[in-house]
């Protein structure tokens, strides 16, 4: 397995010159600044040679100070080696451009898209440039930048008045200032696209095809996002997605809040995982502030994450249950039942049953209540049993394999290919997982196994899930077993400023791999949180899986992913 | 007693057509405040049943702890609230569907034996329409549902309802074949069409003696009521409420309604057809030995919902292209072997 810095000699032994800065932070962790000329080539060259077959996304910062944009490439391996390269590509800050990477890896795309739409950086190359989670009129505006004022603009004081259109509905309009009026600048040049609508009607072929929506309202969708379906008859042809019905622009509230204050964000972005986001925030912070987190505060911190993913695991496959089965099926409701013994666990450590806020830096808030491994102890093998009475109930139902199986299949190559992750790359047989790729907290003490698949279709996701929530089980008894006495708290001092630095900080979460990009510029706030949600990355990939599906088995395909657009849309 | 039936008999001799007329009338009052008040009680009962198979309460708050007066509550608020009809819907179609819905229930209710009576040692049909051929007959009205279905979704303008409407339609054909060859299958042991008739002649019930036929006919019958695995007309999941999604208020409850008025005479069907219908040993009580065929025949009726109630609870949908292969392909060929059973079978004991 070939580590950090051999990564970095064989970019520049390639391409001398290339590489402008670098800092190797650990084997398994390079940061480089690469020429932007010549960054498709260097990844060209990480992907063909060195095995970088993982794009796992990309973020863009905004350096006002220094008048230059930069977009963070991030790359990693499906398992091949364990470094995550962190490929930087410079563009000053006037009509800011870089090369897109989307003819290298085909889930560029939607990283590329928000960083434009946020930032205005324009991706040469880039073949569908269309908004993605802004609506139409924030475009141009490029919210995410430094010097951006809000919408309506908050500095004049004015506010957005609400108007009437032409079509009846209620609408916010913001009337341009007199100073604007004056100097006629009202007119702003807006980029030129199709829209949303445009772009699928252009599809429809004949009169026997029709659009039909399936959301933003709709039995099926877990949270509010738009998949349109191209139909004719009873068979999809093409699917298109749209998301930012819920975009909450959670990374750029975390820059206007106090380091501490940011955890309690990280918690609204999925609420039935909010133990694995808080990780990801504090563990990335704990990286820059270089503590040491006590190991019992470990041990802890693995034992409610896994917990929470047990109770992700139960209402994510409960809910999808009753997308094919109707709500009236009942071992959804024993699903439901189940979880509630774990919140009530976890409720009583934290004391919340969804938003926990409670991992800390350096530590966690509270120690474990008194009994808890008691009652740990109790709820544990009948969560066993029950899970293994689900994964047998499955596997005898006749109608079940019907409607699941070779339905949405993902072969491994694809899967990789389109940056799944979580449940739908390991349902497709490979075993990626963050807990043994990218080891945090006290994971490689533990023995567990990572759970695959073999078809990669809707029963394996189910399988892959339920047999998750075992192999967790087994976790929280060892960490039961192993877990020492002492403080839950680092002795260091926490200091209110958080001196200037980054980190890339990786955590499994119930939906696949999430990582946090952090970055300090040595003030009392993060100058940029990137989030690299699983969903969003698992997301991408719906809408080819789902040409020339039936209906029904649309429903069963994006139902099996688990979905969160809470956590996709940020 | 003797004297009352005796002055009845009378006047049906002298005065046949106003006699029909009379039990014509007061027979129509009665069977539709029965099936109405029963398919409400069948509501009820889904519900609580279901919330039971669920780990969940059910109605539990109007009219005491069991929540028997939910659906009076329900009602009200159905027939209070707003009547939308959408603007681009054919409106006359539209108004019509819940009405012709409501009628092929009451069709389907005319011709069905409610029970019997058990008066001076032999049974008395409680039947408004007695036909010669009222299997074929409540076969055919029942039938009458999928075109009341296919209006509603077809009047809507709505890309759900019609998807819905389709749906119904395919299936209804795919499945109202081997329903009517197993209920042919069931008459030509019974030597009849009546279904009095074939009630009286199951000396041994025609779910023991073709027992193919009776699988047929309760997923054929599960079929034509829309439930689960075979709701995909109203699949909520994949096309919102699929048929009815646009109406509301009372046009929706009329819908709903006669969904539960045909599980109900539906489930009658079947305890007629193959489960002995109301025969039973008479309860030798005073009273209750005269409607001890009726409380046989609401046992068998209870048994078979909550039953369709399990299933419901335990069972995935199946896809639509899944359903008409196992309609075709399958039930099709094994209910006209049935049918060949039957008539060996038939022939050998007649």
């Amino acid at each position: 397995m070939i580590n950090a810095s051999e990564v970095l000699s064989s970019i520049q032994s390639a391409f001398p010159g290339a590489v402008l800065d670098s800092r190797v932070e650990s084997d398994r962790r390079l940061w480089a600044t690469i020429d932007s000329e010549k960054i498709l080539d260097v990844c060209k060259h990480l992907s063909t040679k060195l095995n970088f077959d993982h794009y796992s996304g990309a973020a863009g910062v905004d350096w006002i100070a220094r008048n230059e944009m930069e977009v963070v490439e991030i790359m990693a391996s499906h398992g091949a080696h364990q470094v995550v390269a962190m490929l930087k590509v410079k563009t000053p800050r006037e009509n800011p451009s870089v090369r897109s990477l989307t003819g290298l890896y085909w889930n560029a795309n939607w990283y590329e898209r928000e960083i434009w739409e946020m930032f205005g950086i324009n991706f040469e190359g880039h073949p569908e440039q269309y908004p993605l989670l802004l609506s139409d009129e924030l475009m141009g505006a490029w919210p995410w930048r430094k010097d951006y004022k809000g919408y309506p603009d908050l500095t004049t004081g004015e506010r957005a008045i609400q108007i009437t259109t032409p079509e009846g509905y209620m609408e916010l309009h913001v009337p341009p200032t007199p100073a604007e009026v004056e100097a006629g600048t009202v007119v702003k040049e807006r980029p030129k696209y199709p829209s949303f609508r445009e772009r699928e009607e252009k599809e429809i072929k004949s009169d026997a095809e029709m659009i039909m929506h399936l959301g933003p309202q709709h039995a099926m969708v877990p949270g509010p996002f738009l998949l349109d379906i191209l139909v004719e008859g009873e068979r999809v042809k093409k699917a298109f997605l749209d998301l930012g019905y819920i975009h909450k622009g959670i990374e750029k509230i975390m820059e206007n809040r106090s380091w501490l204050q940011g955890i309690t964000y990280t918690d609204r972005m999925c609420y039935v995982a909010s133990l694995s986001n808080n990780e990801c925030y504090c563990g990335a912070v704990e990286k820059i502030l270089g503590l040491e987190v006590p190991l019992r505060a470990q041990y802890i911190r693995v034992i409610l994450e896994e917990l929470s993913r047990i109770q992700s695991h139960l209402i994510g496959t409960g809910e999808f249950l009753t997308l094919v089965a109707g709500v009236g099926y009942a071992p959804w409701q024993y699903m439901i039942m189940d979880r509630e013994k774990i919140i009530s666990l976890i409720e009583s450590v934290t004391g919340a049953r969804l938003t926990h806020t409670f991992v800390r830096f350096g530590g966690v808030r509270n120690d474990l209540p008194e009994g808890f491994a008691e009652q740990c102890r109790k709820v544990l093998p009948f969560m066993k049993s029950r899970t293994e009475e689900f994964i047998e109930l499955f596997a005898q139902d006749p109608i079940y394999s019907l409607r699941m199986e070779n339905i949405g299949s993902i072969a491994p190559d694809t899967a990789k290919r389109m940056g799944c992750s979580g449940r739908v790359l390991r349902a497709a047989g490979v075993a990626y997982d963050m807990r043994k790729e990218d080891p945090i907290l006290v994971y490689p003490d533990l023995d567990f196994k990572v759970v695959t698949g073999t078809r990669g279709d809707s029963a394996d996701r189910i399988d892959v899930t339920l047999r998750e929530i075992l192999e967790s089980i087994h976790i929280i008894e060892q960490c039961l077993d192993k877990i020492p006495s002492g403080p839950i708290k680092t002795e260091a001092k926490i200091p209110k400023k958080v001196p200037a630095g980054e980190a890339y900080y990786r955590v499994e979460d119930p939906r696949g791999e999430m990582g946090m990009y952090v970055i300090s510029d040595g003030g009392d706030k993060p100058y940029r949180v990137k989030v690299r949600g699983p969903f969003y990355a698992t997301f991408q990939t719906l809408t080819p899986l789902l040409e020339g599906v039936y209906i029904a088995d649309a429903v069963a395909i994006a139902g099996s992913m688990d979905g969160c657009p809470s956590e996709a849309d940020r | 007693m003797d004297g009352i039936i005796e002055s009845i008999t009378q006047f049906q001799a002298q005065e046949p057509a106003i006699f029909a007329l009379i039990i014509g009338v007061v027979g129509a009052a009665i069977i539709s405040a029965v099936v109405n008040v029963g398919a409400m009680l069948v509501i009820w009962g889904e519900r609580k049943v279901l919330s039971d198979f669920c780990n969940r309460y059910g109605p539990n708050r109007v009219g005491g702890r069991w929540g028997i007066l939910q659906l009076g509550a329900d009602a009200i608020k159905l027939f209070t609230k707003e009547d939308i009809i959408p603007g681009d819907a054919d409106k006359g179609v539209y108004v019509w569907a819940p009405i012709v819905a409501s009628m092929a229930t009451m069709l389907v209710a005319a011709a069905i034996p409610f029970g019997a009576l058990h008066i001076g040692g032999k049974d008395i049909p409680l039947v408004v329409a007695n036909m010669d051929i009222s299997a074929l007959y409540v076969e055919a009205a029942l039938s009458l549902m999928a075109i009341a279905v296919f209006m509603a979704g077809y009047s809507s303008n709505n890309k759900y309802s019609i998807l819905g409407a389709f749906r119904g339609m395919a299936r209804m054909i795919a499945y109202e074949v081997p329903m009517g060859v197993c209920v042919i299958s069931v008459a030509i042991m019974a030597h009849s069409l009546n279904l009095v008739e074939i009630v009286q002649s199951q000396t041994i019930w025609y779910a023991f003696a073709q027992p193919l036929g009776f699988v047929i006919f309760v997923i054929a019958l599960i079929t034509d009521l829309g439930r689960i695995p075979f709701d995909q007309s109203e699949a909520e999941e994949e096309i919102i409420s699929g048929y009815n999604t646009e109406y509301s208020g009372i046009r929706w409850g009329l819908l709903y309604f006669q969904e539960y008025n045909n599980a109900l005479l539906g489930s009658i069907l079947l305890a007629i057809l193959f489960l002995g219908g109301w025969q039973g040993p008479i309860i030798p009580i005073p009273i209750l030995d005269i409607v001890s065929p009726l409380i046989w025949l609401l046992m068998k009726v209870v048994i078979i919902l909550w039953c369709m109630i399990w299933v419901r609870s335990s069972l995935f949908r199946l896809r639509i292209d899944q359903v008409t292969d196992l309609g075709w392909k399958w039930m099709l060929p094994l209910s006209i072997l049935n049918l060949g059973w039957a008539v060996l079978i038939g022939s050998y004991f007649a």
